[in-house]
């Protein structure tokens, strides 16, 4: 007998969303509990990385005073931008002035630094002269917007609409997390020597992916994650007592009901009393000997972006699948000399520390380290600073399978434009996800009848950056 | 495992072994997946000028062959291809990374063989009136929905589930309608009612409490991407809540789904629009709006308008709009200029892209109607009181007996005789003898005034910051955030008989009546201005003047007068933070009596002449002053001005939909960007759709059209959602995507036959939701045992009822109400309930932009949350965790998640701790005398049916446990009680209240209570 037209569909319609959930519904769960096979996808073989820490340099650092050494800048400092450079191009708070456009030269001196001779700027003496050797330096980067908040979108997510997946949310969701005891995706945060420009917390959001996979804030101040501590009143020991008997209640309750939720609903619970006991231990530092914190140059989990880097470094070792340290303080539109050296000084030492530590603990290997903005700075001056840029900017990589000691890409005479192997967002996402043993193209979620992908429809891998 | 295997089984001998493979629910999808991308709707991305989405581009002549050439597969370049081994020939090409299944591709073949037919999109025809099974009625039938589900459950041979326990039914129908747990009352009526109508009843009860409409509207605020905040970078802070609250209204008078339509789109179009139909347009100005220099104007303004096309389509129509906004859409039948011509009729608002909140309205809330007019009429008492006459002689000379009392002084404000800035800043000398600062702002500045003075033994010198309507902001510095930053002050004096005396004065002590966190006006006298430090007054936030005092360490002022050279410098590192309008007073008043403010000696002069005696020009400064500042009538004023400070804050200015007198032309915008204009287009429906009216063809005609009976998407839509939200997934589970790749209904039938309902009995949202939750199935109980569960696990067949976890703010919530905390307000600004310190600017601190969260007091911290401020960039914590989406675009369906820090939002969040002591005061001074009941009255409170005896044993001994360690440690008890605002009740016996609060934590953090079903 012929079925129904109905039932036939809703037969394969429900077997896939049985398969789905299946297979969807244990991982969202799994994700934050320890079992590291919990992701939707088995790392391929390209996989040389297991984890990325990505040091987010929050406002748009000049690359013109970091990476990106123009000696024609310096000869032309103080005189009329040349035109063929600017006309028709998108500029944002110069816009008034476009035809009154001058050069600013290089505000810091440069030199050549380790065995690789990577040339970079004074104002970051720790990275020249203690991990030159071991960082890939990107000169030839582009994006697509031109103010902060859209940029840092553009930036997580590979999308200027916001409510796409952040890309740490993504590889949480394809990769899962190896840590039992704390979120597979964590952000700190820290402020410093420029304009602070707000940061939305949908930059680590999991957009249409199962929320579990948005980033969880470490805070400085306050519970480091919310609500981890106790009520007043209540000691561990009672707490754990709660935990106790809200799991034999809900195993009472679901004697007659047998819902498969409930299992989720009792790891849930104590998966969270882990996270009290293991995230105090994981922001106390006084076990961290003083030649590292030295190193780092921090005292305490502070909130600073060198007690941030230690941290990292401690997430990272228990574990944790993708950290990101927003330094919010690189909007230099004004007095870009000093305000480069000051917000260089908060960050310089402990991005190299990190490296260093990583690598002397032999993390570094399977460490994927990005440090970088979310735009660059406008070879034009804007009063004695520089204006957003999207045409050109630096940002540098070290471990996870990334040659060591090298440049790759060029801007041109002035740094206005990347030239030479341009490197686009997309690009370095797909690479990101090369080094983890993720086929960026393969790697899709579908929603609202599309399949997605972090890389939207581009994105080439960088192979002659990888090792 | 046993029927999931047969399923599978079934399905798999089906697929081998079938006749004809069904075109909608088969080939399409297939078709779509791996070929549309390049041979689809899409003109410019397809290749070899060969679409397979219509019957009429498949089986053309190609010269000679045929992709598709019905009922002979031999002949059809489709099926060569899907069989090729050459990777040159093969179809989808291998660098798509996409491939056919041996399953899929004999479905494929044999559709062809069987004619390939085609058929339309399902969503994109008119509803036909479905023949309603015949199944009579008996307990498992009450309406026509069960006859549809039991119809379907017979062909899987399945049986549905028994009826649900009362105590479920009234806990579910409460949650479906209110978002909140039955009370106890309600339970005991419900249970009590062995009327045969008695569950009919309980439905029309949730349905008629003003809870129904906060709830209902909490499900659109999501779809209608409403926020209380502005998004974007400096995410500030908006006034939408006026909207939302006629969205409340809407529900709670349930107004026809086609009115509630009509007047959101485009409300401000209809004939003599009314105030509170131009408010309900708000829905579509709900996006974000950016406030960041150095954007680009048009390029946010079309940013806008997108998001109006993108969330109306995806609200009425469950359709992919936004993916033709840069070509053709790639699976559904819609065109890029068609996208541009719906674009057309939200293009017309008169607005801007940065700071884009024009057009504005001050309209009045629904909700606040009954409160303006009471606040309008005492109004009118107060102001007529204030016309009284007064008797003002009595009222002086009264006044001026009191002054001739007191002792004191006064301050003598200073005439400056020189003013002079080393900045190159225009001083102006004002009537008051206060120094208006213009001109030129200089990085730093220092201002020098000299005065003349007679006193001799001078104690201390007063510093006035006064504000004027030419500072920034109104405030009292100059720089352009109203701030100023004073890093020293510096006095000289000299004696004017003999001008080489002088000193330099020591100031020993400065006080003042505001100053901002870091910059105490000390600072201004501690003789260093390094690091910036000074004193300054939070101007970005704090508009208002501010007053200092620097007393001296010896008397000063030299027989015979003195001149005083001032001098107010300004050198921080914020460039021009000078202050605004300074001014300058001394006293000889003892040190320890001195005040910020306080009678002028002038004034308290002739207070102490006799009243016959005084002049008429110091009578007249006399009353002047007294009326200025000792005016009996300033209360009243105070008073007037607080009301209608309320009344302006009841209806601020919301943003609201306008068309502009002349059209905005609209063109398709290449690749979607704004400033590559192609073609120029009119309005207009997609092709596929059943056309406009003519001659409306604005944005009213836009929502007239659909509204319109023959349109086949939004009466589905609508009801699909209703459904989703009762029973947890739609009949079509993609419920914001009813287009080609969106998923096909599981009852098919039963959403047509919901759908034509809908439009039958016009357009009644309430009738619909009565419908469904009057439905056998509705009712059926969720224990269904673990296969169920593992067989169908979203419940997509319908044999048992629903079950999920409670959304985020049900769960906030219902704890309110448990424990009796719950404050029920309809409507109003949004409120500030508890939040960790520090989470705004820990984000966003910028000065002058970024301000902190001002945690509310009393009501504010237990109303429901609906009401809880929505800042887009940094949401509340509590129900970001459960799932609330941040509300920067349109949301159809929440996540439902598990995380561990939801358990720890409810485990030791101050909320829920405090719920857990309130609902122990509750449980222990109504619970009933013994343990059992008291326990059994919570139990009953959090999940609405009695415990069993081992959840009583175990609640028990909890209690009895925790009862002795409080005694022994009544310190920890305390300490327990302490959390949250609320005091606890001192009446109870402290140790068994913390006991009883700690039974009451396990309660609010039962599986059970988090979950409706």
């Amino acid at each position: 007998m012929k079925q129904l037209p109905a039932t036939k569909m809703d037969t394969s319609l429900l077997r896939r969303s049985f398969l789905k959930r299946s297979s969807i519904g244990s991982a969202a769960l799994m994700s934050l509990l320890k079992d590291s096979s919990a992701g939707m996808i088995k790392p391929n073989e390209s996989a040389k990385c297991k984890r990325v820490i990505v040091l987010c340099m929050a406002g748009g650092p000049s690359h013109l005073e970091t990476f990106d050494y123009k000696p024609k800048l310096e000869e032309l400092d103080g005189k009329p931008m040349p035109k063929s450079f600017t006309e028709g191009q998108q500029i944002a708070q110069l816009q008034g002035q476009a035809n009154n456009l001058k050069v600013l030269g290089p505000q810091h001196q440069f030199k050549k630094y380790g065995k690789s001779g990577q040339e970079i700027s004074a104002a970051l003496p720790n990275i020249a002269n203690k991990i030159s050797d071991d960082i890939c330096i990107i000169r030839s980067m582009q994006t697509e917007q031109i103010n902060h908040d859209p940029a840092h979108t553009f930036m997580n997510t590979g999308s200027i609409i916001s409510g796409r997946p952040s890309m740490g949310s993504w590889i949480n969701y394809g990769l899962g997390s190896e840590s039992g005891n704390l979120p597979g995706f964590v952000v700190l945060t820290s402020v410093g020597g420029g304009q602070s420009q707000p940061i939305a917390a949908r930059q680590w959001h999991s957009g249409f992916l199962p929320s579990q996979h948005q980033g969880v804030r470490l805070r400085s101040k306050g519970d480091p994650v919310l609500y981890i501590n106790n009520p007043k009143g209540v000691t561990p020991d009672r707490q754990k007592d709660v935990i106790d008997t809200i799991k034999n209640l809900n195993m009472i309750g679901n004697q007659t009901l047998k819902d498969p939720e409930i299992a989720a609903r009792i790891s849930q619970y104590e998966m969270a009393f882990r996270m009290q006991m293991s995230v105090p231990e994981l922001v106390d530092f006084s076990n961290e000997p003083k030649h590292i914190t030295d190193l780092y140059g921090t005292k305490g989990a502070d909130g600073t972006f060198a007690s941030n880097c230690l941290l990292a470094r401690r997430l990272a070792e228990r574990g944790v699948r993708f950290i990101q340290l927003y330094h919010r303080g690189w909007d230099h539109h004004g007095g870009i000399k000093k305000g480069v050296e000051h917000t260089a000084k908060l960050v310089d030492q402990a991005s190299a520390a990190l490296v260093l530590d990583l690598k002397e603990r032999g993390l570094l290997d399977d460490t994927l380290v990005v440090w970088g903005g979310e735009f660059g700075r406008t070879p034009m001056a804007q009063g004695n600073g520089r204006d957003h840029h999207i045409k050109a900017f630096s940002m540098w990589m070290a471990g996870g399978g990334i040659k060591p000691g090298i440049t790759y890409g060029a801007t041109d005479e002035l740094g206005y434009s990347a030239e030479k192997d341009i490197v686009h967002v997309h690009d370095f996402h797909a690479t990101m996800l090369n080094l983890l043993g993720i086929d960026h193209e393969k790697f899709t979620y579908r929603y609202q009848g599309r399949d997605f992908r972090l890389t939207d429809v581009h994105g080439k891998i960088l192979k002659d950056i990888i090792i | 495992m046993k029927l999931l295997t047969i399923t599978i089984l079934v399905l798999g001998t089906y697929l081998l072994h079938a006749e004809d493979p069904d075109f909608n629910s088969e080939v399409r999808p297939i078709l779509a997946s791996n070929c549309f991308q390049c041979h689809g709707p899409d003109v410019k991305a397809r290749k070899a000028k060969l679409r397979l989405d219509q019957r009429e581009g498949a089986t053309r002549d190609l010269g000679g062959y045929r992709a598709v050439s019905p009922g002979q597969t031999t002949e059809s370049e489709l099926m060569k291809r899907i069989l090729s081994d050459d990777p040159e020939e093969i179809m989808p090409p291998p660098k798509t990374k996409k491939h056919l299944t041996i399953e899929q591709k004999e479905i494929l073949r044999k559709w062809i063989t069987s004619g390939a037919d085609y058929q339309d999109h399902w969503a994109f025809v008119r509803p036909n009136k479905p023949r309603v099974p015949e199944i009579a009625n008996g307990p498992r039938v009450k309406n026509n929905i069960d006859r549809f589900v039991l119809a379907r459950l017979k062909l899987e041979e399945l049986e549905p589930a028994a009826e649900a326990s009362p105590e479920t039914l009234i806990r579910r129908v409460s949650f479906s309608l209110t978002g909140l747990p039955p009370t106890l009352e309600e339970i005991d009526t419900f249970l009590a009612d062995k009327a045969p109508n008695a569950y009919n009843k309980m439905v029309d009860h949730y349905l008629n409490s003003p809870a129904y409409g906060e709830h209902m509207a909490r499900h659109w605020l999501d779809l209608a991407r409403y926020a209380d905040s502005n998004g974007y970078q400096y995410d500030t802070e908006r006034q939408q809540w006026v909207w939302r609250d006629w969205v409340i209204n809407a529900y709670n008078s349930n107004k026809p789904f086609n009115k509630f339509t009509i007047e959101q789109l485009a409300g401000d179009l209809l004939p003599q629009a009314s105030e509170h139909q131009r408010l309900a347009t708000g829905f579509n100005r709900n996006h974000g709006i950016t406030i960041e220099g150095g954007i680009i104007d048009e390029e946010y303004r079309t940013e806008y308008v997108m998001d109006r096309v993108v969330t109306t389509s995806q609200v009425w129509m469950a359709l992919t709009m936004g993916c033709a906004r840069c070509h053709d859409h790639k699976f559904d039948p819609i065109s890029q200029k068609e996208f541009y011509q719906v674009f057309h009729f939200f293009n017309q608002v008169p607005e801007r892209g940065a700071n884009g909140f024009a057009p504005k309205q001050r309209l009045t809330s629904p909700l606040a109607a009954a409160k303006k007019t009471e606040n309008e009429r005492k109004l009118s008492q107060l102001k007529k009181e204030l016309e009284k006459p007064l008797n003002l002689d009595a009222l002086i000379e009264q006044w001026t007996s009191q002054i001739a009392l007191q002792p004191k002084e006064g301050w003598v404000i200073l005439s400056p005789k020189t003013i002079k800035s080393t900045g190159g800043a225009t001083l102006s000398k004002l009537d008051d003898n206060s120094i208006l600062v213009g001109g030129a702002n200089s990085q730093k500045d220092i201002y020098e005034f000299t005065a003349k003075v007679t006193a001799e033994k001078m104690t201390a010198v007063r510093l006035e910051a006064l504000t004027h309507q030419t500072l920034p902001g109104n405030g009292p510095g100059r720089h352009s955030n109203s701030n100023f930053v004073l890093s020293e002050f510096e006095l000289t004096a000299i004696s004017i008989k003999n001008p080489s005396q002088s000193q330099v004065v020591k100031f020993a002590r400065a006080i003042a009546d505001y100053s901002q966190a870091g910059y105490g006006v000390s600072k201004a006298i501690d003789g260093t201005t390094a690091n910036s430090n000074g004193w300054a007054v939070d101007g970005p936030t704090r508009k208002a003047p501010a007053t200092a005092i620097f007393t001296t360490a010896l008397p000063f002022g030299y027989e015979g007068g003195s001149l005083l050279r001032f001098r107010l410098r300004h050198e921080a590192d914020f460039a021009a933070h000078g202050m605004g309008r300074p001014r300058l007073s001394v006293t000889t008043d003892p040190a320890d009596a001195l005040q910020l403010q306080g009678i002028p000696a002038g004034i308290r002069e002739i207070a102490t002449i006799i009243n016959q005696k005084r002049t008429k020009s110091q009578s007249d400064r006399l009353k002047k002053y007294f009326l200025t500042h000792h005016n009996p009538n300033r209360n009243l004023k105070k008073r007037i001005a607080t009301i209608e400070k309320q009344l302006a804050a009841s209806f601020p200015e919301t943003m609201i939909m306008q068309d502009m007198a002349k059209p905005r032309a609209t063109h398709v915008l290449n690749r979607g960007q704004y400033n590559e204009p192609g073609e120029r287009v009119s309005a207009g429906v997609p092709a596929i759709f059943p056309t406009m009216r003519a001659n409306n063809s604005n944005r009213l005609g836009f929502a007239q059209w659909l509204m319109d009976p023959t349109h086949p998407l939004t009466a589905r839509v609508a009801v699909n959602r209703y459904w989703q939200q009762l029973f947890g997934t739609g009949l079509v589970k993609t419920a914001e995507d009813f287009g080609i790749q969106g998923e096909l209904p599981s009852h098919p039938e039963l959403l047509d036959w919901l759908a034509l309902e809908f439009i039958r009995s016009g357009w009644d949202t309430k009738h619909m939701y009565s419908l469904l939750l009057n439905s056998a199935t509705y009712r059926q109980t969720s224990h269904a045992g673990k296969a169920a569960y593992r067989n169908d696990p979203e419940n997509r067949l319908l044999a048992r009822g629903p079950r999920m976890r409670l959304d985020a703010e049900e769960i906030r919530d219902s704890c309110l109400a448990s424990s009796g905390l719950l404050v029920n307000q309809l409507g109003g600004k949004s409120v500030y309930p508890y939040q960790p310190k520090g989470l705004w600017m820990e984000l966003n601190n910028r000065p002058g932009y970024s301000k902190e969260y001002q945690q509310g007091k009393g009501n504010d911290l237990y109303r429901r949350s609906i009401y809880t401020f929505w800042k887009r960039t940094v949401p509340s914590p509590m129900l970001k965790t459960f799932d609330a989406p941040e509300r920067e675009f349109c949301t159809t369906r929440r996540s439902r998640t598990n995380t561990p820090l939801q358990a720890l939002a409810l485990l030791n969040g101050p909320q829920f701790v405090e719920a857990a002591r309130r609902l122990a005061e509750r449980m222990l001074s109504k619970g009933g005398q013994t343990l059992n009941e008291r326990i059994t009255y919570g139990f009953r409170l959090v999940t609405a049916r009695v415990p069993v005896q081992s959840e009583l044993t175990l609640l028990r001994s909890s209690y009895t446990e925790n009862l002795k360690l409080f005694e022994t440690n009544q310190s920890t008890a305390h300490k327990l009680l302490k959390v949250g605002d609320s005091p606890y009740n001192t009446r109870l016996n402290i140790s068994k209240l913390a006991a009883m609060t700690s039974v009451a934590r396990l309660l609010l953090n039962l599986n059970e209570t988090v979950t409706k079903g």
